[in-house]
């Protein structure tokens, strides 16, 4: 092989580089939680370079591990193959340093449901990030003008609700606050094309479709529970086979996380101020008595070390 | 004439410089990464040191616009004017029922493409890609598009139907296609010429064995069946694709390992075959390797593979009422002794003779049977660009011929 480093655009004498502005050749995602980890993947799947900025080391590196984990599963059920997994790795880079993503074109905050957390992020980033750089909230319940109106660049501030397992549901729902401007919905739209991912498009208002037509269902579930009107198993079983749902409500909101699922019902309960938002009392008790669902191996059901429902 | 032979792919452009008049490539190169900033272009002129440029390549248009520049190029290039160019082929995955040979491609072409994406949703959109774009910067030079599924299209009704409804057919073109027509209409070619018969005389069983592999069964110079179906997953057991199975497989796989349609579509097309039966790796020599250390599973594996080979070889010799020629390609078609030996093994009540020596010491094109042997088995490189170039050569003459 010849020596000299040769550059392509030697060849034609032109440039053919896109503007800034245009593309998303690079991803800051800050928080490197289970949604940060899914979100990091699904893109670098892509062949999208991402970094990924945790705030401690020993969350950083528990980070790497799980997702490398979710990654051997589901080489081990055969969805994902090896080299395939070395592609997505060598696409992620890992931080401590929230200056490390001031490359970025877009950057996706992932982090707890706190809006004085998320703009103190979105506030710090500000002054490092690119001007054409869009800011993406994967907040579902929290208002996204109220987040918007605290920082500067409100036409390139955007909400992506990314649902869980993010490598494997296909929608994201597209959340515009009302200074969202169409050019960053657009490049917003192209990149979730390039991603594989269908943009469901909703205005701003709490919950958007996902979060607000289940945690009521989940609520309810809970309810018919407590009330004694069925045990767990027959609830799941009338609504899996009923409605031909995979999964029944109390075994998603097990799956989900029981604290996850009382916050953001407290929050739908806050923002919106309906009657069907309040949570069910056995929803706290639970969570009270930690609880939490399938992460710690007892929510509504208890299951067994690899995640199945012990009957 | 000096064709330029393009395979495009979603995220890469494998291209060659054929002179059809020496037969011979003037350049072959590939171009990776489309769509990154961290791009490539690799390229060979025949007489040159293989060279590596990187940068960004946007799409197929500026990626079609540097394979132009690179052969253009004083130092790497073998052409002094963009106009020695005098016509492109594409190699085009799926024709499916509209083309069952190589055509001009015109803008109706374009659109039978495009009509016929949902059969091959990975491949037709960047061969559809690769075409637009060299209009574009070659807006004056005849296009020519060659298809893998066209050899077959002349196999008869009765082999290219599923038994399934056939209002299925009729609403989806839901049929058995093939694939690898290119190398299988070659390979017959030259054993034709091999064996100093004309082709319509002769039955012939090709079989293109590489990662992908597929056999034909070849009456006349005809194509009336092949492994390959609907999709590449159909016929032998491959690399890493399943090959044929009870089709209440996946079904079953499906409910009992809670798979979703995209998982059980990478289980059968990714993690099968070779690569699942062993549990090693796609590449027969390697496994070839791990069967001489005693490797058990590599031994059933290989036994498995070599086995799928005989077994089509029986059915196309019935499909064909006899077998003149049995013709090896592809990677392991062409390399492996081993898997030549084991699927005729068995054989010489057919008239399937190896001569042993023949066939481990095979070079080139050659005939790797007994001189008594009743069937000719032979070894034959394929060569999938140069059909390219050759079946471009005679549309663009015929376009020439219609001028005058």
């Amino acid at each position: 092989m010849a020596e000299e480093k040769l550059k392509l655009t030697d060849l034609t004498k032109k440039v053919t580089k896109k503007e800034d502005g245009e593309r998303i050749d690079k991803v800051g995602i800050i928080g490197a939680g289970v949604m940060g980890q899914g979100i990091a993947q699904s893109i670098a799947a892509k062949g999208v370079d991402v970094i990924v900025v945790e705030k401690d080391e020993p969350s950083l590196k528990s980070s790497i591990q799980n997702l490398t984990k979710t990654m051997e599963n589901e080489i081990a059920r055969w969805s994902l193959t090896k080299s395939e997994l070395k592609a997505i790795m060598a696409k992620i880079k890992w931080s401590l340093k929230i200056e490390d993503v001031k490359d970025c074109d877009l950057i996706i905050e992932a982090i707890e449901e706190n809006i004085d957390v998320k703009v103190k992020i979105f506030k710090e980033l500000e002054e490092l990030a690119k001007p054409h750089t869009i800011f993406v909230s994967n907040t579902s319940t929290l208002s996204l003008t109220k987040i918007g109106e605290k920082i500067k660049r409100r036409d390139r501030f955007i909400g992506m609700h990314f649902i869980q397992p993010v490598p494997k549901i296909p929608i994201v729902e597209l959340g515009k606050e009302v200074s969202t401007s169409e050019k960053t919905v657009n490049r917003i739209k192209e990149f979730l094309k390039k991603i594989g991912k269908r943009p469901i498009e909703v205005y701003e208002y709490p919950g958007f479709i996902t979060t607000r037509v289940m945690m009521p269902m989940i609520n309810e579930a809970v309810h018919i529970l407590m009330e004694g009107l069925a045990d767990a198993k027959e609830i799941d079983c009338a609504m899996k086979f009923g409605f031909n749902f995979k999964m029944g409500p109390l075994e998603m909101a097990d799956a989900m996380g029981l604290d996850d699922v009382l916050s953001w019902m407290k929050q739908l309960w806050n923002a919106l101020g309906e009657p069907q938002f309040r949570p069910c009392p056995l929803i706290r008790k639970l969570v009270r008595e930690g609880k939490l669902g399938k992460k710690v191996g007892e929510g509504i059901y208890k299951y067994d070390a690899q995640g199945k429902i012990l009957i | 004439m000096k064709i330029l032979v393009l395979n495009c792919g979603s995220s890469s452009i494998k291209y060659q410089l054929i002179n059809t008049e020496t037969k011979q490539e003037m350049a072959v190169g590939i171009v990776e990464r489309i769509g990154a900033s961290d791009a490539f272009l690799k390229h060979k002129a025949f007489d040159k040191e293989k060279i590596q440029i990187d940068g960004e390549v946007l799409n197929h248009s500026t990626a079609i616009e540097y394979v132009i520049a690179v052969l253009l190029h004083p130092n790497y290039g073998v052409l002094k004017n963009i106009k020695e160019i005098d016509a492109v082929g594409h190699r085009v995955v799926h024709g499916a029922e509209t083309f069952s040979g190589s055509v001009r491609i015109t803008d109706e072409v374009i659109k039978a493409l495009k009509d016929n994406i949902e059969l091959a949703p990975l491949h037709n959109p960047p061969n559809i890609a690769g075409i637009e774009a060299v209009s574009e910067h070659l807006p004056d030079v005849i296009q020519c598009g060659v298809f893998d599924t066209a050899f077959h299209m002349t196999m008869p009704p009765h082999a290219y139907l599923y038994g399934i409804p056939y209002k299925l057919y009729e609403k989806y073109k839901i049929r058995r296609y093939g694939f690898h027509g290119t190398s299988h209409r070659y390979v017959s070619e030259r054993a034709a010429a091999l064996m100093k018969k004309p082709i319509t005389e002769l039955k012939i069983i090709t079989a293109h064995l590489g990662n992908g592999a597929s056999m034909a069964a070849i009456l006349n110079g005809k194509s009336i069946d092949t492994t390959m179906g609907m999709t590449p997953l159909e016929g032998l057991l491959m690399g890493t694709r399943c090959g044929d199975l009870d089709p209440n497989l996946p079904l079953f796989i499906m409910e009992k390992e809670d798979l979703n349609l995209k998982e059980m579509a990478t289980l059968l097309n990714k993690h099968s075959g070779v690569v699942g039966l062993a549990g090693l790796t796609n590449d027969m020599r390697d496994i070839e390797k791990a069967v001489e250390e005693g490797h058990e599973r590599a031994t059933v594996t290989l036994d498995a593979y070599n086995y799928k080979i005989k077994k089509y070889i029986g059915a196309y010799a019935a499909a064909l009422g006899g077998v003149d020629a049995l013709v090896f390609t592809g990677g392991v078609g062409e390399n492996s002794p081993l898997t030549r030996r084991e699927s005729c093994s068995g054989l010489e009540f057919m008239g399937i003779k190896l001569d042993p020596k023949k066939n481990e010491n095979a070079k080139g094109e050659c005939d790797i049977s007994t001189s008594d042997s009743k069937v000719k088995v032979f070894k034959i490189p394929t060569n999938e660009e140069l059909v390219i170039a050759l079946d471009t050569e005679e549309i663009v003459n015929s376009v020439i011929k219609k001028k005058k």
